[in-house]
């Protein structure tokens, strides 16, 4: 096959990476604001795209090249081994999507890679030490440290804002708590927007990798317009997707989450973000923001954690890099079978991602109903006055519409 | 053999600085948020011509606005450390 096609065909395969790694994500920064509702949904999805946009273009100076240090050096990364691997990532994203599970996609990437590299190399191109290093410890911590912090933030917020019953009542005052939802706006789009510089790049390092290999583009050191403006792009338009399923998980399938908590949790995440890639410590972004969910729910009293929920994500994280890779291998046999490799295990890439979409319309959660189903998640966890608040809103609102249908049938 | 080399300082400093900046931040604004809620609350006591209550608000009032200042700064921080061809 000509080598530009190919080339082509990973330039391809490595946006729609990038479109799964925006929507997958959204949740990291968004699901918060919208579980409190200090956003609407549709408008969340909206900030974190332009954020991550913005973010795509700041980060160019950096996105040289992509660090793959898992990977051996000496091992000869062609555009083939690299496709094989973003076939895993993808179809690993989108699985976890699919079950709902907020995963780290450049872990996906580094698995389908390193998977696809064995395929190709057998172990001995793959680093193992570096892969725990890198991959395990971080996973293991980065939950602790982000749910430590964010626990104690929250625990911060509400003795701060706290008012005594007595009080409330002598004065008829409120604790005025709701205004955390202003501070959300703020934080939620701060996450968003080291997301974006932090994740398109990968796209970039990886197109700028094989454009290197490919003998296009003479070094890798700058990433061309067409790779930036297009990486953004795809980003930004996963992004503005939005995973609502991953969504819903972190907005209210793993807590309860109140405006001082969204806040806590954001601030969290944002500041742990920034301290670890600040003092070389990598942490993933969707393990961070998972941990910050959990802190702030053990933070407030009478919060609720879902550990069952906690103990499928962390599987699911464990499985990230093994999954990704094993698919990525199976990948890269079909790709080292030749041209006619390539393009099969391009259209199996492409059916599975199709099949995937296709049932998750059985049950299709976006943010037309993801709000009611905000609130039938919180119904569970709900006081006995709220509870009696939302029966006496339904009845007034069904006796409107009683009202109007007579008025109708008058007429 | 494999040997894993584990930056202990880099990690006790990332959660020193996360820990340390969340707190000052959620800090930092829920004191505001506290603040503001006592200005509004006198309010109405303030409209009505009551002389300290008229003190009490606006002083609630100045310590909410520099607090929330204060956050504002810290986000301009964030946004500093984010941006990667500024300076560091």
């Amino acid at each position: 096959m000509d080598p530009i096609l190919i080339v082509g065909l990973v330039v391809a395969i490595a946006l729609f990476f990038d479109f799964t790694n925006g929507f997958h994500d959204t949740a990291n920064a968004m699901a918060t604001p919208i579980a409190t509702g200090a956003l609407k949904p549709k408008l969340a999805v909206g900030i974190a795209a332009v954020m991550n946009l913005i973010g795509a273009f700041l980060s160019t100076t950096v996105a040289k090249t992509i660090s793959v240090d898992m990977i051996n050096p000496g091992v000869n990364i062609t555009a083939q081994l690299v496709f094989a691997g973003l076939t895993g990532a993808i179809l690993w994203n989108l699985t976890t999507w699919f079950l709902g599970l907020p995963s780290s996609s450049s872990h996906a990437l580094f698995g389908g890679l390193i998977g696809s590299t064995m395929a190709y190399f057998g172990a001995a191109g793959v680093n193992f030490t570096k892969m725990i290093e890198k991959v395990f410890i971080p996973a293991l911590f980065a939950p602790l440290v982000a749910g430590l912090v964010a626990f104690t933030a929250t625990k911060v917020a509400y003795w701060v804002t706290a008012r005594s019953q007595a009080e409330r009542k002598a004065k008829d005052i409120s604790t005025g708590r709701n205004k955390f939802k202003v501070g959300q706006i703020f934080s939620s789009s701060l996450v968003a927007l080291s997301h974006g510089t932090n994740d398109a790049q990968k796209t970039m390092g990886v197109i700028t990798l094989v454009l290197v290999a490919g003998g296009f583009q003479a070094t890798g050191d700058h990433v061309e317009l067409w790779v930036v403006v297009s990486a953004a792009v795809a980003i930004a338009l996963g992004t503005y997707a939005g995973g609502w399923r991953i969504i819903k998980t972190l907005g209210t399938g793993l807590s309860e989450i109140r405006p001082p908590q969204g806040f806590a949790a954001e601030v969290s995440t944002g500041v742990t973000i920034l301290a670890s890639s600040k003092f070389g410590f990598a942490l993933s972004t969707t393990q961070v923001a998972s941990g910050s969910v959990i802190g702030v729910g053990l933070g407030r009293k009478g919060g609720v954690v879902r550990w069952n929920k906690a103990g499928q994500i962390f599987l699911g994280w464990v499985f990230t890099l093994p999954a990704a890779g094993l698919v990525g291998a199976m990948s890269a046999y079909l790709t080292m079978q030749g041209d006619w490799g390539l393009i099969i295990d391009g259209v199996l890439t492409a059916a599975v991602a199709l099949a995937i979409f296709t049932i998750s319309r059985r049950n299709k959660i976006n943010a037309t109903n993801l709000n009611s189903e905000v609130e039938n998640a919180s119904e569970v966890v709900l006081s006995a006055r709220q509870i009696k608040a939302a029966a006496k809103k339904k009845k007034k609102a069904d006796a409107k519409a009683s009202k109007k249908s007579k008025k109708k049938g008058k007429k | 053999m494999i040997a894993i080399n584990i930056d202990w300082n880099a990690f006790l400093l990332v959660f020193i600085a996360a820990i340390g900046f969340t707190t000052l931040i959620v800090g930092c604004f829920s004191i505001g948020v506290r603040l503001l809620t006592n200005a509004q609350n006198l309010s109405p006591k303030a409209r009505k011509g009551n002389q300290t209550a008229q003190t009490a608000e606006s002083l609630n009032l100045v310590g909410a606005y520099l607090l929330f200042a204060v956050c504002i700064c810290a986000l301009a921080y964030g946004i500093y450390l984010i941006i990667p061809f500024l300076p560091h």
